[in-house]
């Protein structure tokens, strides 16, 4: 399967009648976006504006970030299950827009987590979309609607509006193209590269919203999802996406995988990317161990691999799932790597673990996700939201958008870290 | 008036040193209390020299070490006493190498110090120093030398880590940005915190360098060295239940509506106390609760929270004459991704209060 992701540095973004980019510069015409996500009967009206670093604003109830993205090669294929036609995604060329996002707010949203991204200040420093335009868009809830019914039509208005951006930029120059090629039924069996897999913890159902899952692959929930063998450019190209909110993992971070690409980076020189297991975390035990049991299994035993980096998602308990994958595998004597996240602050390294497990001996320390920082107001504005939403800590603190100073954890400022790997942060004791 | 000029924009120090570094006596003066002398003394000089024009000792504030050991917690409150007048800026104890007494009291002073003026205190120690354990939570603790010969180097050492705590710079190494300077490259012990870092590598990039070591059979340097746990006892069991008192202790994070005692639904650190008779009477009212913990549906629980705690049952049980005494407070925490150093803390804590109410058992219930 092979994958090519051409890519254009988005310098400049603006208001226009018509929707092109030219010597970088993306306008937008605004109007038709909106008819686009007007389209969907479940939203009733969208705010859509244009947002600039150094922008006074506060970005609020942020459900996903999308980097512009489309097919150029074949016909209803972006986001297979999302809006596309049901395919396998990772064939073929997709156009990609860099420096440019989608910001997807729910104004209406009931969830206790409500992530938001700041424009300037510390936030615009800490984030990596904070250096980047963006289109935020923030759809209102039709009457009528049900509360999940609406999650999932702002989520997909935010893929549309992806598509509809890179779209626009058809025939402007490509600045770079990314290729993904992998073909795992001919890989070299003879190399004496190691044959290393991903194992890929796609979801957790711990925090589903009034106990319904959130579509992230093909369009479906994965909640009740078999361990299942996928290959690494259906990842990278629309086959999934992010849950409902942004803790530390969103769209944009799929599309930009870490783990996934330092592998295809290294593959056929350091090692032999074999291929992908997806599974999710468990509410069970029973079903814990079954799971971890079949994955590890097709880790070794269908793939071959003789290592594995396993990456987790959320919170405390999918890495107990995780960890309990990665005993599997050692048993089966495939080495692991494992990603882990520090809750809490407070204490050792070796404190904050939440497996006991002797043979997984290697832990990498993706981020302390959860630490808490100080935000202090910068903006004057607020998107998908106002200055009264609500932003959430887990000591019963109440504070909201507009005051002069939030105490957040850091997994719920979009573009801080990233479960996948793909930021430059670890965890230390201090 | 130049002096007060001076002073005014000059950092204030306060040194503290024991009765030996004091120029009191040696092992004989250990039993004396605190005194205070203006200006700085002994290695205080040497303090004063590195500090330069930045800032000025203002006092030494001395005791002996059997004075300060024998109540650590008392001669800190008293030492913090003398200190506070002083308006200090920076706070510096000893350096206490690797005498065990002295280490103690310069970590204790520097606890009290810290915690209530909120200012940097900086002590330096050698690693087997019992001090280190017992502060380097509340200290900025420099790793020195066994002995006084590393004086000059302690004190240049712990000088500059205070001149950087109080810089007010960003620590752009640090996704916080707090000011707080590596530890390594610093020389202090680590506070037991934990601090997002920047790296030269992504995780990604770190996590296949790394495997491809262990797969060659190489040392690969994991992030997180694995604990080891102590194996548990189970103490003897209760002989006679009908002459016990027992308590109710649970992690479901059960509280009062309103969270009074500010429990977190994550990553919890506190515990508290409530009295049954009036948190959980018979007519309860299932408005009255909350559940301070975000790992579990509290449905159930909020509907009746005899299911979590299970008052009702034991109240049936002591009625029957089959247990004694159920004791009349409830020990409320919250357990959901607590770290299981903070865990054994508090363990510590409620067996040390349960052991003073003379209770004989505890019901422990968990979600």
């Amino acid at each position: 399967m092979r994958l090519e992701i051409e890519s254009i540095d988005i310098k400049d973004l603006q208001p226009g009648t018509k929707t092109y980019a030219e010597n970088r510069i993306l306008s937008v015409d605004l109007k038709e976006l909106e008819k686009l996500i007007l389209q969907d009967s479940r939203i009733k009206s969208v705010d859509i504006h244009l947002v600039y670093p150094g922008d006074r604003v506060r970005i609020v109830n942020l459900l996903d970030v999308v980097q512009p993205r489309c097919k150029i090669d074949k016909v209803e294929a972006d986001f297979p299950g999302f809006i596309g036609k049901m395919q396998i995604a990772g064939s073929g060329r997709t156009r990609s827009l860099r420096g440019v996002g989608v910001l997807v707010s729910n104004p209406c949203t009931n969830r206790k987590y409500s992530a938001f991204l700041d424009m300037s200040g510390l936030v615009a420093e800490m984030s990596r979309y904070g250096g980047m335009r963006h289109i935020s868009i923030a759809p209102d809830i039709a009457d009528g609607t049900e509360e999940r019914d609406f999650e999932d039509a702002v989520k997909i208005a935010g893929l549309k509006a992806g598509v509809y951006l890179a779209r626009g930029a058809e025939g402007h120059p490509v600045d770079d193209v990314e290729i993904y090629d992998l073909d795992i039924p001919d890989l070299d069996c003879k190399s004496n590269l190691p044959r290393v897999a991903y194992y890929y913890q796609l979801y957790s159902p711990q925090h589903d919203h009034l106990g319904i899952s959130d579509p992230c692959f093909y369009g479906a929930d994965v909640r009740n999802l078999w361990p299942t063998m996928i290959h690494p450019n259906e990842i990278l190209d629309g086959g999934v996406v992010g849950a409902h909110t942004v803790r530390a993992l969103d769209t944009y971070t799929i599309q930009n995988h870490g783990v996934v690409k330092e592998l295809f980076r290294r593959h056929n020189k350091d090692l032999i990317f074999v291929g992908v297991v997806c599974g999710v975390a468990n509410m069970e035990p029973v079903t814990r161990t079954r799971q971890a049991v079949m994955a590890s299994n097709l880790v070794k035993n269908i793939l071959g691999a003789e290592g594995v980096i396993l990456t987790k998602i959320h919170g405390g308990l999918p890495h107990v799932d995780l960890a309990l994958v990665a005993e599997e595998c050692e048993k089966l004597g495939v080495k692991t790597a494992i990603f882990i996240q520090p809750l809490i602050s407070y204490g050792t390294l070796a404190d904050t673990l939440l497996f006991n497990a002797e043979a997984v001996n290697l832990i990498i320390t993706v981020g302390a996700t959860m630490e808490r920082i100080k935000i202090p107001l910068e903006a004057d504005r607020f998107l998908g939201g106002t200055a009264e939403t609500k932003i959430y800590c887990p000591d019963p603190i109440v504070q909201h958008a507009g005051d002069p100073l939030i105490d957040v954890e850091q997994f719920l400022i979009a573009g801080v870290h990233d479960h996948l790997g793909g930021s430059k942060v670890i965890v230390k004791e201090y | 008036m130049g002096a007060d000029t001076m002073g005014g924009e000059k950092l204030k120090v306060v040194h503290y040193l024991n009765q030996f570094f004091g120029q009191i006596g040696g092992e004989d003066k250990a039993d004396i209390g605190f005194r205070v002398k203006t200006g700085p003394l002994g290695p205080g000089l040497a303090l004063q020299k590195a500090l330069g024009e930045k800032a000025e000792v203002l006092a030494t504030i001395i005791c002996g070490d059997n004075y300060f050991s024998g109540n650590p917690e008392q001669a800190g409150e008293e030492g913090l006493k003398l200190i506070e007048p002083y308006e200090p800026d920076l706070l510096f104890a000893g350096p206490a190498f690797a005498a065990g007494r002295y280490g103690v009291a310069c970590g204790a002073i520097c606890k009290a110090v810290g915690e209530r003026l909120g200012i940097p205190v900086i002590t330096g120690m050698y690693q087997e120093n019992p001090g280190v354990e017992m502060y380097r939570k509340h200290a900025y603790i420099c790793k020195t030398g066994n002995s006084a010969r590393d004086m000059a180097e302690s004190i240049r050492h712990m000088t500059e880590l205070a001149l950087r705590l109080i810089s007010g710079e960003r620590g752009m190494h640090l996704v916080s940005r707090e000011n707080l300077p590596k530890p390594d490259e610093n020389g202090y012990f680590p506070r037991i915190i934990l601090r997002n870092e920047y790296t030269e590598k992504t995780a990604a990039e770190r996590s296949v360098d790394k495997l491809l070591a262990k797969l060659r059979g190489q040392p690969f340097g994991s992030e997180v060295i694995l604990p080891k746990f102590e194996k548990v006892e189970p103490p003897a069991p209760i002989k006679d239940l009908r002459v016990c008192e027992i308590v109710l202790v649970s992690d479901g994070g059960l509280v009062p509506r309103g969270n009074p005692d500010g429990l977190s639904g994550r990553g919890n650190l506190r515990w508290t106390t409530y009295e049954i008779d009036t948190f959980l009477p018979e007519n309860f009212k299932s408005s009255d609760y909350e559940i301070a913990h975000t790992g579990y549906f509290p449905v159930q629980i909020l509907e009746n929270p005899n299911r979590l705690v299970p008052v009702d049952v034991m109240r049936d049980l002591v009625n029957e004459g089959k247990i004694g005494k159920l004791h009349p407070a409830f020990f409320s925490t919250s357990g959901n991704a607590t770290v299981s150093r903070r865990c054994a803390e508090m363990g510590d804590e409620m067996g040390a209060e349960i052991k003073r109410r003379n209770i004989s058992a505890v019901l422990l219930t968990s979600t």
